[in-house]
């Protein structure tokens, strides 16, 4: 125990030394944070190293304990027996202190509470004047905190658990046990024990064959068989890929306002999803995420993982470019040192650790490593052979267009030069004289910042639309006329190389790192390890166009004998298997983490590791088999557990456990029968893919409600723990939420009875007593049911109906059609439609028409547009004509706009409705006939909105009767026929029968032909409203399944 | 207190962890007569300094003007704008890095009235008449200073201290200090005047690194308040009720037999609230209890102060019902940012807020709840002396006016100052760091005393970088 303690009597009746050194922890946290800097503040002055007033010093332990001229100070645990609160509470007229002013009430409560807790008093951590400390200014205690102690040999405890152990693991584990009087629980029974490794392994229920294959396994080797085969698969890797996702920070988008999605960020996540599945050793993998730009610049498979130094956020039009940069860098040393180090840097970028021995300026040196590095758009993920093939084919069709090129230069170039002139001069003068400069001339900070500033103008580049742009009829036709031209050339133009989202450094040299002292002013910092285990100047050796310090830092990381890199990864292992590390707190082994419970255990795992060639599958392999993962976890907690350990640190069963937020959306999917297991490649929303939750779009400003209520992270720092909570808003999404509900529905509507629910969710058969329960269930739901649905019977409409041309029904078969492959119409263009609406919504939602939208107002990815019809309870006219649009407004910010006609749409009758979208005049305007009363005319009606393009900049597929993600937004009733025309079509141009329609549409759709090529109907979520009571019954019977706890927690 | 069945709990950390609600640090220090500040270092200590202050504040309101509004158009009167509109910034200021990077841009006069009022004198320009009747319940901070030049940095640190994401909200810090008084509502929520979503979404009211209870939870003012809060078209309430009735049948045994595990008993009982929430929650916003006399006070008859108005009432009737922080949002998705026609769009935004605020410090006063209610006003940054495009003003983040009232705030008080343009603030800067560390002293927590440990650092709402203004309380 590094702690000094006054003299105290202590009842530790009932107290495990674990709880004690908690206690402990507490303690010297208290006497960190409060107490040395009451001390320091107030009273060091006279009595600290300049000036020992009245024999007194208070800036040690020892010479505290010794007190001074009037005799001890304290009496610990006592404080009304104690001098110093008899001094400070100014109780004695001649001996008051402070001599002047005294204490605040605050503090004198304080350093009571202190006094009472037996004034703890931590061995010294920061250095205290007087106590000797080595030339870098640490103390032997601190030199001797565990984390930095080179890797022992444990020996396992021979004697440990000879009956039960079946490893090495266990023997430590045994050991513990028997030197606590703890028992191991029984071991889990072959249902258990396959359902944790599944979920374990793979993040996914073991199908029933699954199961029942393992149990009637009677082969002696059957439990190493299903662990191999485990490893073998793909799954494995699409599990443990998230815990390292988690603690890099990854995610699809950029953070801060537009949250732009990073088209290419995809790659890395299949990368490590890869190379998980391949077994790559540790090594390697850590050295291609912080070098695999020097290490192997021409190898795509490897440099792809620099992709990690790009998953901090980024804002695309920040100005403080100098700022961004920074906080880059900073975040870039944060993560690092806490994912492949396990030690909490950030908090010595401004001093020194108040609690650890890092240095600031081991921060800085940390730091120093990244200060170079440049995020790149320019190098696809490709070969040096694949890059040079392509740039010659590219080359050849250059040549052979270059008469064309130059033409559209001419007509186009001006304009987009102009706009990108207007962001560069936006940066202040500094900048704009870096980016001025030839790159060759700039010093490698201002290449750093050039090209971050690049960014913004690439980014004009990236947005500007020539034909929006040109002014004239005569140049836009001339523009498209060349367009089609170089258009013949397709063939000889060369396949674009994959995008890549990768760095690299900004060259050999690298900018200066500065230390921002707070005293003295800045000061240059080299790269560095951290001093108090690896004090040696790292060893550079800088490359042609790189600097290698980065190699050298992943170097020095993965070295076998480097205590921290081992025990971290080796810890973290543990953790996802129990839930919980052998050190408790996986990002930070230092004095604010938690004592690990079995070190010995660790420098063995660490040390096997090692032996194993950093093979995780290995480790993993030991660990699965041992008879500590083993053991049950259901159990009554023994009472000698239930008061020494009764958070179970020392594994005597196995700790039960709530599902992580992905295992439980895939165990959701895996139970109803739709998991999609579709490996990589670009994603969905996880509200409209089945795929695995790895595979979703992760949008830090829009975390997908699911996985958010059941605490994913968002991706903004590392995150080595999932937070479990149960929310309120958590069961409401769960019994009412629309997903959750959809599974139940789908699931209802497959199975037969209850007992394939209960094997479908739960794994297992029901018991006796729970068939009984669900039997009555179902009956009582089923008759409830039939009741309803008589009454209902007369609005249920025949299937025959429902499936007539051009009839959109909610959870239908037909309940939208996706049109893919259509072009877009661009940001002036005309809807037009022969509806016939059987109702309107009841609540607020709009019953779609036609729309190219996915109903999110937020991101670049959501713009859009739609056409359709108002609810009952809508701000607008209720069952009115509306056209929502999402695009950019004259503040280039992404904005939302309802533009609603105030022309009714009555349900039952047959309308003939058109909408003129005009982003150049700022207005809609709605053209609407009612097709059943002969005589009457078209209302007409223009109304203005503020945005001013890029509706088509979306990443939705226009979609007739809905949106493209599934809402209450379906349309119900008729739609005769649709068409979207890019232009303002003129009211000659429309007609109320399609077949009229001319075919110049981006897209056109009438109802009475076949389905065009590219239209895809899309389903509802299966039976509810089949009225099918009994199919009803099953799907409530499947939705509190779902919502059980048996479902959610392994236990 | 309310007193619940709790199962045995393992430790206090799996406490804060699982609780569904109710319990803020603060209270439980008090209870449990021991310290106890959470985290996942799961490291415990003293609590007892975190309370015994002096600030009164029970709860907050936090009217968000999203965008930034113009403080040389409200609160900061510059008389020198107007003598050098027209001019280019002297060359005594510093250039500032400007978002939209107009940098030789000329000031642009104030065309507003200004006049002072209540006994205190404060200055307000005549976008305000009805708040400036309250003058002397104000306390106008007019030197806060922010790091965000952007409005997503600005936002995120006004809602967490920092410009970068993954930190808990304001409102989820005083959530987790103090809990809430109502168990069947959330302790933190928030309303937004339209459907347009706030600069960086959701996280804006998210938790970071601390659990989930504590995050904000978006009210809407229309139909169902709270997302899942109805049960979806075709669940009638037996139906609903019989699910719920037979999911406890199952768990209830299943907990029973795992008596050691709280999470199950924790997951129980967060359908228990929810299906009390969904009894509260609708009445909670329901206004048809209101007086007509209030409805017209905070302006419901009339179109341009509706929205606000009706949330604004909102915001008393939640305060009321024990809701900790209630935040409104006005200009939701950069509303108040006027690049452009200043004049025009911020007429609008204050004849649309003014009258509604006014009412909110009337009534709470009437209902003697001004005295532990802390009332905000503000964006996450001001805006420049300088124009910019055609008639507009530039981010300014280096020195921007926010007011309080309330809570135990002196009203009647000028606080710290801008440079003659109001371009920088110069005097008693108060940093978003201190604004929230004094806000934190109102309601009587000490901030320093606050800490969430999170990967073995104590995280403290002001990034251990704030220092409360002790002279907000007189």
């Amino acid at each position: 125990m590094k702690i000094f303690w006054f003299p105290l009597i202590f009842t530790v009746v009932g107290m495990s030394r674990l709880a004690a050194a908690e206690e402990t922890r507490s303690g010297e946290i208290f006497f960190e944070t409060e107490i040395r800097p009451l001390l320091a503040r107030r009273c060091y002055e006279c009595h600290g190293e300049k000036k020992s007033k009245s024999g007194l010093r208070l800036d040690s332990a020892a010479r505290f304990a010794q007190g001074g001229d009037s005799g001890a100070l304290i009496v610990a645990g006592a404080p009304e027996k104690s001098l110093l609160l008899q001094v400070i509470r100014r109780t004695d007229p001649d001996l008051q202190m402070p001599p002047d002013d005294p204490l605040p009430a605050t503090e004198v409560a304080r350093l009571e509470q202190w006094v009472a807790m037996g004034a703890p008093w931590p061995a010294s951590v920061a250095p205290v004047a007087g106590l000797p400390v080595d030339e870098h200014g640490f103390t032997a205690e601190q030199r001797a905190f565990w984390t930095f102690q080179p890797l022992t040999h444990p020996t396992p405890p021979a004697l440990a658990g000879k009956r039960w152990a079946r490893g090495e693991i266990d023997q430590f584990i045994a050991a513990k046990h028997a030197e606590r009087g703890l028992v191991p629980a029984p071991a889990a029974n072959r249902e258990e024990w396959v359902r944790r490794v599944f979920f374990d392994v793979h993040g996914l229920p073991p199908t029933r064959a699954q199961v029942t294959a393992f149990v009637e396994d009677q082969r002696p080797d059957a439990d190493e068989r299903l662990i191999d085969e485990l490893l073998a698969s793909p799954r494995y890797g699409e599990r443990w890929g998230q815990h390292w996702l988690d603690l890099v920070r990854f995610a699809d988008s950029d953070g801060y306002r537009a949250d732009f999605l990073r088209p290419a960020a995809w790659q890395y996540r299949d990368w490590v999803i890869r190379s998980l599945n391949a077994d790559l050793p540790y090594d390697r993998f850590v050295q291609a995420q912080l070098a695999g730009d020097e290490i192997a610049p021409n190898d795509p498979d490897v440099f792809v993982a620099t992709s990690y130094l790009r998953n901090g956020i980024y804002e695309w039009n920040q100005r403080d470019v100098r700022g961004q940069a920074n906080l880059i860098v900073d975040d870039i040393t944060a993560n690092v040192g806490e994912v492949f180090l396990g030690l909490s840097f950030a908090c010595a970028r401004c001093h020194d650790h108040k609690f650890d021995p890092i240095l600031q300026k081991d921060y800085f040196a940390l730091r120093a490593f990244f200060e170079g590095v440049l995020w790149r758009s320019d190098l696809p993920l490709a070969t040096r052979e694949e890059r040079a093939r392509s740039a010659e084919k590219l080359t050849a069709w250059e040549t052979a267009t270059a008469g064309i090129r130059g033409q559209i230069e001419e007509l186009i170039g001006p304009e987009r030069d102009r706009l990108v002139k207007r962001a560069h001069d936006r940066f202040t003068d500094d900048i704009q004289t870096m980016m001025d400069k030839p790159a060759a001339q700039r010093a490698p900070f201002e290449q750093v910042v050039a090209t971050l500033a690049a960014r913004q103008l690439e980014y004009e580049v990236d947005r500007y639309e020539p034909q929006k742009a040109l002014k004239t009829p005569e140049a836009k036709a001339r523009y498209a006329t060349l367009l089609a031209e170089l258009q013949l050339f397709e063939a000889i133009k060369p396949a674009p190389l994959p995008e890549a989202f990768v760095a690299t450094d900004a060259g050999r040299e690298s900018p200066p790192t500065k230390m921002k002292a707070r005293r003295g002013g800045d000061r240059e910092v080299a790269p560095g390890f951290l001093t108090v285990i690896a004090p040696e100047e790292p060893l550079i050796t800088p490359l042609e166009h790189s600097s290698g310090r980065r190699t050298a830092l992943a170097n020095w990381i993965t070295r076998p004998d480097n205590p921290l890199a081992t025990r971290t990864i080796v810890n973290r292992v543990w953790q996802y298997h129990f839930g919980r590390g052998l050190a408790g707190s996986p990002n930070d082994l230092g004095k604010l983490g938690e004592l690990p419970t079995h070190p010995e255990l660790l420098d063995w795992l660490a040390q096997r590791f090692i032996t194993l060639g950093g093979s995780l599958k290995k480790l993993h392999r030991e660990i699965l088999l041992s008879a500590t993962y083993r053991q049950t976890a259901r159990m009554a907690v023994p009472a000698r557990a239930a008061l020494i350990d009764p958070d179970n640190r020392f594994l005597w069963r196995f700790s039960p456990r709530r599902l992580d937020a992905e295992q439980v959306r895939d165990a959701m999917l895996a139970a109803s029968g739709e998991l999609n297991l579709t490996v990589g490649g670009p994603v969905q929303d996880a509200g409209v893919s089945t795929r695995r939750s790895i595979f979703t779009l992760r949008r830090r400003n829009s975390t997908n409600d699911l996985l958010r209520v059941l605490d994913a992270p968002a991706g903004f720092s590392s995150s080595a723990e999932r937070q479990v909570t149960a929310t309120p808003l958590q069961a409401l999404l769960f019994m009412n939420g629309e997903w959750p509900l959809a599974r139940a529905r789908q699931l209802g509507s497959v199975v037969a009875g209850a007992a394939d629910i209960w094997q479908a969710v739960l794994g297992r058969v029901p018991l006796a007593d729970e068939k009984r329960v669900a039997e009555d269930f179902i009956a009582r739901r089923t008759a409830a049911g039939r009741l309803g649905a008589d009454e209902a019977a007369g609005a249920i409409t025949s299937e025959h109906a429902v499936m007539a041309a051009g009839r959109f029904k909610e959870n239908t078969a037909r309940e939208r059609l996706l049109v893919r492959g259509a072009p877009r119409e661009g940001d002036d263009f005309t809807v037009e439609a022969i509806v016939h609406l059987e109702s309107i919504d009841p609540g607020a939602a709009v019953r779609v028409i036609a729309s190219r939208w996915n109903g999110e107002r937020l991101s670049l990815d959501s713009h859009g547009w739609s056409l359709g019809v108002t609810g009952k309870k809508s701000a607008f006219k209720p069952s009115s004509l509306i056209v929502q649009l999402v695009g950019e407004d004259d503040n280039m910010n992404t904005a939302y706009e309802a533009v609603a006609s105030g022309i009714v749409i009555a349900p039952g009758k047959t309308f003939h409705v058109v909408a003129r979208v005009a982003c150049a005049e700022g207005t809609v305007s709605f053209f609407v006939r009612d097709l059943d009363s002969a005589e009457s005319g078209p209302l007409t009606t223009t109304v203005k909105h503020r945005l001013v393009g890029k509706l088509g900049a979306g990443a939705a597929t226009p979609v007739i009767g809905g949106l493209y993600r599934r809402g209450p937004h379906q349309f119900d009733g008729r739609i005769d026929g649709v068409r979207v025309v890019p232009g303002l079509l003129d009211d000659q141009a429309l007609a109320a029968d399609p077949s009229r329609w001319s075919a110049l549409g981006a897209m056109t759709w009438d109802a009475r032909h076949a389905l065009p090529a590219g239209y895809e109907w899309q389903a509802g979520v299966s039976g509810e409203e089949t009225a099918d009571p009994r199919i009803r019954a099953m799907t409530d019977l499947a939705h509190v399944l779902l919502n059980s706890n048996e479902f959610i927690h392994l236990h | 207190m309310p007193c619940y069945n709790f199962s045995p709990i393992r430790s206090r950390r799996d406490f804060l962890r699982t609780a569904g609600g109710g319990f803020g640090a603060v209270a439980l220090a008090a209870l449990t007569g021991s310290p106890l500040i959470a985290g996942t270092g799961g490291a415990t200590r003293a609590g007892a300094a975190l309370t015994n202050r002096p600030g009164r504040a029970k709860n907050v309101i936090f009217l968000v003007m999203e965008g930034g509004p113009s403080h040389l158009d409200t609160f900061d009167h510059k008389p020198l704008i107007n003598e050098l509109d027209g001019q280019k910034l002297p060359a005594s200021f510093k250039p500032p890095i400007l978002a939209m990077g107009e940098s030789n841009a000329p000031i642009m006069g104030s065309p507003r009235q200004w006049t002072q009022h209540g006994q205190s004198g404060l200055w307000v320009s005549d976008w305000f008449p009805h708040v400036a009747r309250h003058a002397d319940d104000l306390a106008v901070i007019k030197s806060c200073v922010s790091d965000g030049i952007n409005h997503a940095g600005g936002v995120c640190q006004m809602n967490t201290g920092s410009v970068f994401g993954g930190r808990p909200s304001l409102g989820a810090w005083v959530d987790y200090g103090l809990g809430t008084e109502n168990q069947n509502l959330p302790g933190f929520v928030v309303i937004k005047d339209s459907e347009k979503e706030v600069v960086n979404g959701v996280r804006n009211w998210g938790t970071g690194f601390m659990p989930a209870v504590h995050q904000g939870v978006e009210f809407s003012a229309n139909g169902s308040p709270i997302r899942n809060l109805q049960a979806p078209k075709g669940l009638d309430e037996a139906r609903q009720r019989d699910k719920l009735e037979f999911l406890a049948q199952l768990n209830r045994p299943h907990a029973a037999a795992r008596a050691d595990d709280s999470e199950l008993e924790a997951r129980i009982r967060s359908y228990e609230l929810a299906y009390r929430m969904q009894a509260e929650a609708p009445g909670a916003v329901d206004l048809s209890r209101e007086t007509a006399e209030t409805k017209t006070l905070y302006g419901l008859d009339a179109k341009e102060t509706a929205v606000f108005g009706r949330n604004c009432l909102l915001a008393r009737r939640l305060v009321e019902q024990g809701v900790r922080f209630v935040q409104l949002y006005s200009g939701a998705g950069s509303g108040w940012d006027s690049h452009t026609e200043l004049e025009k769009s911020h007429a609008g935004l204050c004849r649309s807020v003014d009258k509604p605020i006014a009412a909110l410090l009337t009534d709470l006063k009437a209902r003697g709840l001004l005295d532990e209610t802390l009332v905000i006003w503000g964006g996450e940054f001001g805006r420049t002396p300088m124009a910019e495009q055609k008639g507009g003003r530039d981010h300014n983040p280096t020195g921007f006016t926010m007011w309080m009232a309330g809570g135990g705030v002196q009203g009647g008080k000028s606080i710290g100052a801008t440079d003659d343009l109001g371009l920088y603030a110069v005097k008693d800067r108060l940093h978003v760091h201190d604004l929230h560390a004094s806000i934190m002293y109102l309601l009587g927590i000490d901030h320093t005393q606050l800490i969430y440990h999170h990967q073995g650092r104590p995280e403290r709402i002001d990034v251990n970088e704030g220092k409360a203004f002790k002279r907000l309380i007189g």
